[in-house]
């Protein structure tokens, strides 16, 4: 699919969004803090909103083009949304809701017909129940169900996760990620979730107050920041893939490359995954023969140090890239130079792990 | 009571009733319109709605009986294109009660209105409901329960209308003599007993109108 | 602050010069006010009015309302304050007289040369003054019912609350016709005189004065009847059409 989405400009509280982007993969996280305006954006996108200019146009129809007064009302545009505080009808059953956007003449692709999209949502208990009858999750799932049963063309999500617990988080990622698998419907979701961003999205567009700072593959705007607004937000120092080759007891055991790493058991049952390491969590140590709790410690070699303010980053080879953020008098203390051994410790609660 | 009473009674049940249906369509369209949308000039507007709530009704009685007589701007066309007769006739009790009674369903259908999630109302659209869809199937059931307490109390103002009604239909017995019309009636022929007769019925309408509608309120709340 | 000492200064007024109270039937209106200005002049007396139906009136000295005079339209209102003893009837005198017409509105192309010529269709209502208790409709509807016309008559009726509110009708063209005194057409340009009603057909009309019992001022409220009954009065009366009678 192709969203262009082009000039647009809207002032908000605070700022103005503006906005110049093309969106072409699958599934494309939109990434920011709190008010960066990301709603407003999915707003536009949907017709939901006027801006001052705006040109957004999905494959081959144009939807908005302020410079022509040419407008397509939010529904004609075939574009589902599913908000944050998902918007279930009250005085509509969980089976009325499911309907409400079925076209009259049964869906034309088999792929959204009721039983299909019920199936793979797993809601086929809740139908006959009323709507404030479900939990959290339960509501969900039939919120994604009910755009999905309107055909859209585009699926929009606004922080899908943002108000469930861990592990109802990682409940609902498969689902999000069957939706994207088994529908192969486009889908844009907001999110100020870094690990969100990571587990569900292609690409990734970066939106802080209002500004586009960076676009690009997931992956690429994680390791390669633009700037250090950028990098402030996406926070991640070290992002490696690797794989879980045990579980025990909670803990698992992860191999990037060939390195060994304990770190505390993600809830799904994922196997690949993405682990992340903040910069501030690594530790250097000269002696490696002292006795702590970590149970983390790598043998790496010092390959780059750069002072940042009154921290120095410190690049290091433990196997594979990874980054330690400490004080430059702890640098100093500690006589740290390029080329040098040194232990790196990383605490097992410190190792993120992100289903891929 | 005599069956003239009744008769008396039965007009006018029917007449506020169907003053009710007749304000309904208009009455949930402005409502609508004050909930949802902003304009210049919006105040004016609101202000012109509540006014036959505040003015004399026997001077809202005055405008429509100037509007609608043979020689009015409205009144004037009907008679001479149409042969239609407002003023002396049960049309002009209808038209009474009906100005009366609408700033009242407007302010409560106003109020239930504006409760309604606008979220909710957005997100239908995506599923692809248009305006009307919209309105029909999520904001009307929605906002249920304040407009049809807002019917019931535009209801019983009708019941009780008398300043508008007198000035444009008169206290013609067996067209538009209504209960008011004729407790006042009565009290100028000196005929207490029957004023008082009719008093009651009054008041039993009136506080059964107003308890249930102030019984959906509370429900609302809930 | 003026205000204020406006009002004490009018009340000074009217503590020194007598105000004398009169209730009296809607028809007179015109002919009274003429009549109380010259009087006013003369004599220093504050005359103020209470217009209406004569019905209305009579109701209201029932209850209590504080009149001096009470002018009726017809016998039967003064007939039954005197059972309530509510007027003193030594005062009691009736000279004046009426008669009924037909009026349309001005520009109206209507005939009527009857009673029956009311029942026709092109007459679609008729003001009066409410039949069942205002003067001026009971004796319209006497009239009606002599010619016997009223139940074909009846239907069309559009009671008014008083004689003046019926003309007002026919002036505004809501109603095609409606009857009224003669005096009452003699102030209007609105309207014009279709049918005037014979004496004979017509039932006596009869408008009868007297003080009333419970007067804080007889002396006043008698020298004001007396007034009434002189002939400077009695000019103004036959200038505004009504009939003079010993």
């Amino acid at each position: 699919m192709n969203l262009l989405l082009k000039h647009i400009t809207l002032p908000l509280a605070n700022f103005t969004l503006e906005v110049d982007a093309g969106i072409r993969s699958r599934v494309t996280a939109i990434f920011g803090p709190s008010g960066a305006g990301k709603t407003s954006l999915l707003d536009l996108i949907a017709g939901l909103r006027c801006a001052q200019s705006a040109f957004i146009q999905l494959d081959d129809r144009v939807l908005t083009d302020t410079a022509k007064g040419f407008f397509v009302p939010t529904h004609q545009r075939g574009i589902g949304y599913v908000p944050q505080d998902l918007a279930l009808f009250p005085h509509l059953s969980v089976r009325q809701n499911l309907l409400y956007g079925c076209k009259s003449g049964g869906a034309a692709d088999p792929l959204f017909s009721f039983d299909h999209v019920i199936e793979v949502l797993e809601i086929r208990s809740l139908i006959v129940r009323g709507v404030t009858e479900l939990s959290g999750g339960e509501k969900q799932r039939v919120a994604l169900a009910r755009a999905l049963l309107a055909s859209p063309r585009l699926l929009l999500l606004d922080e899908p996760l943002a108000s469930l617990d861990a592990p109802l988080k990682a409940k609902i990622i498969p689902y999000l990620t069957r939706i994207r698998d088994e529908f192969r419907i486009p889908m844009l979701c907001v999110t100020h979730d870094r690990f969100e961003a990571l587990a569900l999205a292609d690409e990734i567009i970066v939106l802080v107050n209002g500004q586009v700072l960076q676009t690009g593959p997931v992956l690429d705007v994680f390791n390669r920041p633009a700037n250090s607004d950028v990098a402030k937000i996406v926070s991640v120092e070290t992002l490696q893939a690797g794989s879980i080759a045990g579980l025990n007891e909670g803990l698992a055991t992860v191999k990037i490359r060939d390195v060994t790493l304990t770190a505390l058991a993600p809830t799904t049952g994922a196997r690949e995954v993405f682990v992340c390491i903040r910069g501030e969590d690594v530790i250097l140590q000269r002696d490696a023969a002292v006795a702590s709790s970590v149970r983390n410690r790598l043998s790496a070699r010092i390959v780059a140090l750069r002072t940042e303010g009154a921290l120095v980053r410190v690049e290091l080879d433990a196997g594979f890239p990874l980054f330690a953020l400490i004080t430059r008098p702890a640098c100093i203390e500690l006589a740290l130079r390029e080329g040098e051994p040194i232990t790196a410790l990383i605490k097992t609660p410190a190792i993120h792990l992100v289903p891929r | 009571m005599t069956s003239e009473e009744w008769q008396i009674v039965w007009f006018t049940a029917w007449v506020s009733a169907l003053s009710t249906l007749v304000i309904l369509p208009f009455g949930l369209a402005l409502a609508w319109i004050l909930a949802r949308r902003d304009w210049l000039g919006k105040s004016i507007v609101e202000t012109l709605v509540s006014l036959p709530l505040v003015m004399p009704p026997v001077a809202t009685g005055l405008i429509l009986l100037k509007l609608f007589g043979r020689r009015g701007a409205i009144g004037g066309f009907l008679h001479d294109q149409l042969n239609f007769d407002v003023i002396f006739t049960w049309r002009a009790v209808l038209l009474a009660l009906s100005v009366m009674s609408l700033p009242l369903l407007i302010r409560s259908a106003r109020v239930a209105f504006e409760e309604v999630n606008p979220r909710l109302e957005q997100i239908a659209r995506t599923l692809g409901a248009g305006n009307w869809r919209v309105f029909f199937t999520i904001t009307v059931p929605l906002a249920a329960r304040g407009i049809v307490a807002g019917m019931i109390l535009a209801f019983a103002r009708a019941l009780g209308e008398f300043g508008a009604t007198i000035m444009v239909a008169g206290n013609i017995p067996g067209k538009t003599s209504t209960l008011s019309l004729t407790i006042f009636q009565d009290v100028q022929l000196g005929q207490d007993a029957h004023a008082f007769r009719l008093l009651g019925v009054s008041v039993v309408l009136a506080f059964a109108a107003v308890w249930f509608s102030e019984f959906l309120l509370r429900r609302r709340k809930k | 602050m003026i205000a204020v000492m406006g009002v004490w200064l009018l009340s000074l007024y009217s503590a020194y010069s007598t105000q004398i109270t009169v209730f009296a039937a809607a028809s007179l209106t015109d002919s009274l006010k003429e009549i109380a200005a010259a009087y006013e002049k003369q004599s220093g007396d504050k005359i103020t009015f209470n217009l209406g139906a004569s019905s209305t009136l009579a109701r209201q000295i029932e209850e209590g309302a504080p009149a001096d005079i009470f002018f009726s339209a017809d016998e039967a209102k003064m007939d039954g304050l005197e059972k309530k003893g509510l007027i003193d009837t030594s005062t009691r005198k009736s000279r004046l007289g009426n008669s009924l017409v037909v009026v349309v509105a001005a520009d109206s192309a209507l005939q009527i040369q009857s009673a029956s010529d009311l029942t026709n269709t092109s007459v679609i209502k008729i003001a009066l003054a409410d039949p069942k208790a205002v003067p001026a409709g009971v004796y319209a509807k006497a009239w009606l019912e002599k010619q016997q016309v009223w139940p074909a008559i009846e239907p069309k009726v559009v009671p008014t609350e008083n004689v003046r509110a019926a003309l007002a009708a026919v002036e505004s063209e809501n109603v095609e016709a409606g009857v009224v005194y003669k005096t009452d057409a003699g102030i209007s340009r609105k309207v014009k005189v279709a049918y005037e009603v014979p004496a004979k057909d017509a039932p006596v009309i009869s408008y009868p004065m007297a003080v009333a019992r419970e007067s804080k001022q007889p002396e006043a409220a008698k020298k004001f009847l007396n007034y009434l009954d002189s002939k400077e009065a009695g000019d103004i009366f036959k200038k505004f059409g009504f009939i003079l009678r010993d």
